[in-house]
């Protein structure tokens, strides 16, 4: 336990150097690469989130895109309200006479930073509360979050007057901290992405290395044995929930401002998926290789679909597949068999022998 | 009452649509416990494949149907083999691998025919509309609703009354005991699979005249279709046609009581409930696993 702690200390100290010094090297310290790449930063930032709920807890959220969206939403209310006097522009266009009333609060940072958090929190923790003290598991929490994303997203559609519809959020001003405008192009902000993607990701190895992140990890191997040792499974169930909510309205709020749009995509079926993938690719298992997964995925679909153009969603396809079939607990998962093996057959067995996938048991849906 | 009226009908219809594409769904589900997300793609290459049919071979949609329903069936076979077979152990991982193999289909229609709307016509025999007073019924809509009816009771008919319903039977109830009395479960799940996606295919190819056929057209219909398996119950074929009928009347009753996108809003809600609530379904069989 210990040693894998001080493993994943070693891992993210790695990668906080690597992005904050290596990356901006590779990439001649150059605004709009180092932009592209903040974007994968942000990325990796929900792709971490959903592995504390998907590999630590076992609870596979597949509306993970709608708190990243009401995160993105937030930052963008405020930068519009920043971006022009008085009504949007878009609230004219749709005869909407004066702000709305959700809207008026978001011309404060504080207010907008916090809204970023804590309304996916909430809202997370609606859902988590309504499902799990239901004791609802394995592919019933899939289907629920995935209705809810669906049901979501078709809701910012249609508000067009309040969220700007199927065009979402454009024109946007660009953020002003005290003393700093920030520009998308700059250094300052790719450090400020990478900086809050480090914090995430500290939060997330603190996580599940705590007490806490071992009674998740317990709730993901048999939910009813914790419950028989006196845990409230769905209290741990719901904060994790919380938690992930909120990192990935973190990812969201940064996400908007790499853009510097947002649109109701960022909440599509799609997009949700592609997370799952990111974390899938990574390992689900570590917060860390998911963000990594995150990471590589996004940057190989940049690089291929520059090479080529209309083949490269088929091979990221096919990747992916293959990744499931051959690599179910990822780069992360091969990597500890590797290290297992080189340390020699008289050591403990790696535990993908013993335990084939976390979440195995979870084929019933319902827990008697 | 004439707006009801209609609108009771264009539920009906919507119904008999889902059911025609959730009714593979929910064998595959039923019988192996595989989320099949590369299902709405199924139902795509059984669009394409009748575009195909018809626009090269001049063959209609009716006498296409069981050229494409082989055809997909095919397709749905090579994919349990090479891949969903592996991963029988891993029921989530399915959700992950199928969601990846449509990822495939799509990109890969979308790379050989090309990403722009194709049309089909309907059949001759079938144009025209119906009038009763004042409910005025698509003659193509009513065969719809029919031949899905009909598809129903074929199913019902060969789970029921074959040698491979009823191994299939035993296989879902305890595939060890099966194998034992000499059911080969690895054959059963394949064919299993293939009748599922070849009942995708026939969907697909029943819905082109009222849908534009796209290559991603099946991605929205994945997500109806598994809803109706789910609130339907595992595995029940009544089960999947009672929540085809609800889930398309409640839509259709909804987005005339408020707006369309609304109403498909408040069906979510409420089947977000009623997973809350009867996460079994509203038929649950009862088996051992």
């Amino acid at each position: 336990m210990t040693s894998r702690f001080h493993y994943d200390l070693i891992a993210l100290v790695i990668f906080a150097v690597v992005i904050a010094f290596g990356v901006p090297a590779l990439m001649n310290y150059d605004g709009f690469e180092l932009n592209t790449f903040a974007r994968y930063l942000a990325l990796a930032i929900v792709s971490a989130a959903l592995a504390l709920s998907w590999g630590t807890a076992g609870l596979l959220n597949l509306g993970q895109a709608a708190t990243f969206g009401m995160g993105s939403y937030a930052m963008a209310m405020h930068l519009k309200l920043r971006a022009s006097d008085g009504l949007p522009d878009f609230m004219g266009w749709n005869n909407v006479p004066e702000l709305p009333l959700f809207w008026v609060p978001f011309e404060s940072l504080a207010f907008t930073l916090l809204a970023g958090l804590l309304v996916p929190a909430f809202i997370g923790g609606l859902i988590a509360i309504f499902m799990f003290r239901a004791r609802i598991a394995g592919v019933f929490v899939a289907i629920i979050t995935l209705a809810f994303l669906v049901a979501f997203q078709l809701l910012v559609i249609n508000q067009q007057g309040q969220t700007g519809g199927q065009n979402g959020l454009t024109g946007l001003a660009q953020l002003t901290l005290p003393g700093w405008t920030v520009d998308p192009y700059s250094m300052g902000f790719y450090y400020l992405v990478a900086g809050c993607l480090t914090v995430a990701l500290a939060i997330g190895v603190y996580l599940t290395h705590s007490k806490f992140g071992l009674i998740l990890r317990a709730i993901r191997e048999d939910a009813d044995r914790t419950r028989f040792f006196g845990y409230n499974v769905a209290t741990y169930q719901t904060a994790i929930f919380c938690i992930s909510a909120a990192l990935a309205g973190w990812a969201g709020m940064l996400y908007t401002m790499v853009l510097e749009f947002a649109s109701p995509t960022y909440m599509g079926v799609s997009f949700s998926l592609a997370i799952v993938i990111w974390c899938a690719v990574g390992g689900r298992e570590s917060v860390i290789a998911a963000a990594f997964g995150a990471i590589v995925v996004n940057l190989l679909e940049g690089r291929l679909s520059d090479v080529f153009v209309e083949g490269w969603h088929l091979m990221l396809g096919v990747i992916f597949v293959l990744v499931v079939m051959f690599m179910p607990r990822g780069i992360y998962g091969l990597l500890t068999d590797i290290g297992a093996r080189l340390r020699g057959p008289n050591r403990r067995q790696s535990p993908a022998k013993a335990r084939p996938s976390p979440t195995q048991h979870l084929e019933t849906g319902q827990e008697p | 009452m004439d707006v009801i009226a209609n609108q009771l009908f264009a539920g009906l219809s919507m119904a008999s649509i889902l059911l025609m594409i959730a009714l593979g769904l929910a064998i595959i589900y039923g019988a192996m416990g595989v989320i099949n997300l590369a299902h709405g793609e199924f139902v795509m290459l059984g669009a394409y494949a009748t575009w195909a049919l018809q626009t090269f071979w001049g063959i209609g949609i009716l006498p296409a149907l069981p050229l494409v329903f082989l055809a997909v069936a095919v397709v749905g076979w090579v994919i349990e083999k090479a891949v969903v077979q592996k991963l029988y152990h891993r029921p989530l991982d399915t959700i992950l691998a199928t969601w990846g193999i449509g990822i495939i289909l799509q990109q890969a229609v979308r790379l050989g025919i090309g990403a722009e709307s194709r049309f089909v016509r309907g059949p001759d025999l079938l144009s025209g509309n119906t009038q009763i007073g004042p409910l005025i019924m698509s003659n193509y809509r009513m065969f719809v609703i029919v031949f899905s009816v009909a598809v129903l009771y074929g199913t019902w008919l060969l789970m029921t009354r074959t040698e491979f319903g009823m191994k299939l039977r035993a296989v879902i109830q305890n595939r060890g005991i099966s194998e034992c009395y000499g059911i080969e479960a690895k054959r059963i799940y394949s064919f299993t699979f293939a009748y599922g996606a070849g009942l995708a295919g026939v969907a697909g190819a029943l819905i082109t005249p009222l849908f534009s056929t796209i290559p991603t057209m099946g991605t929205g219909l994945v997500v109806d279709a598994f809803l109706v398996v789910i609130v339907g119950g595992l595995g029940s074929l009544i089960g999947a046609a009672s929540a085809a009928v609800l889930i398309g009347e409640a839509t259709a009753l909804f987005s005339l009581v408020i707006n369309d996108t609304l109403g498909r809003i408040a069906v979510l809600a409420g089947i977000i409930l009623l997973i809350r609530f009867r996460p079994r379904g509203l038929f649950p069989t009862e088996t051992r696993r």
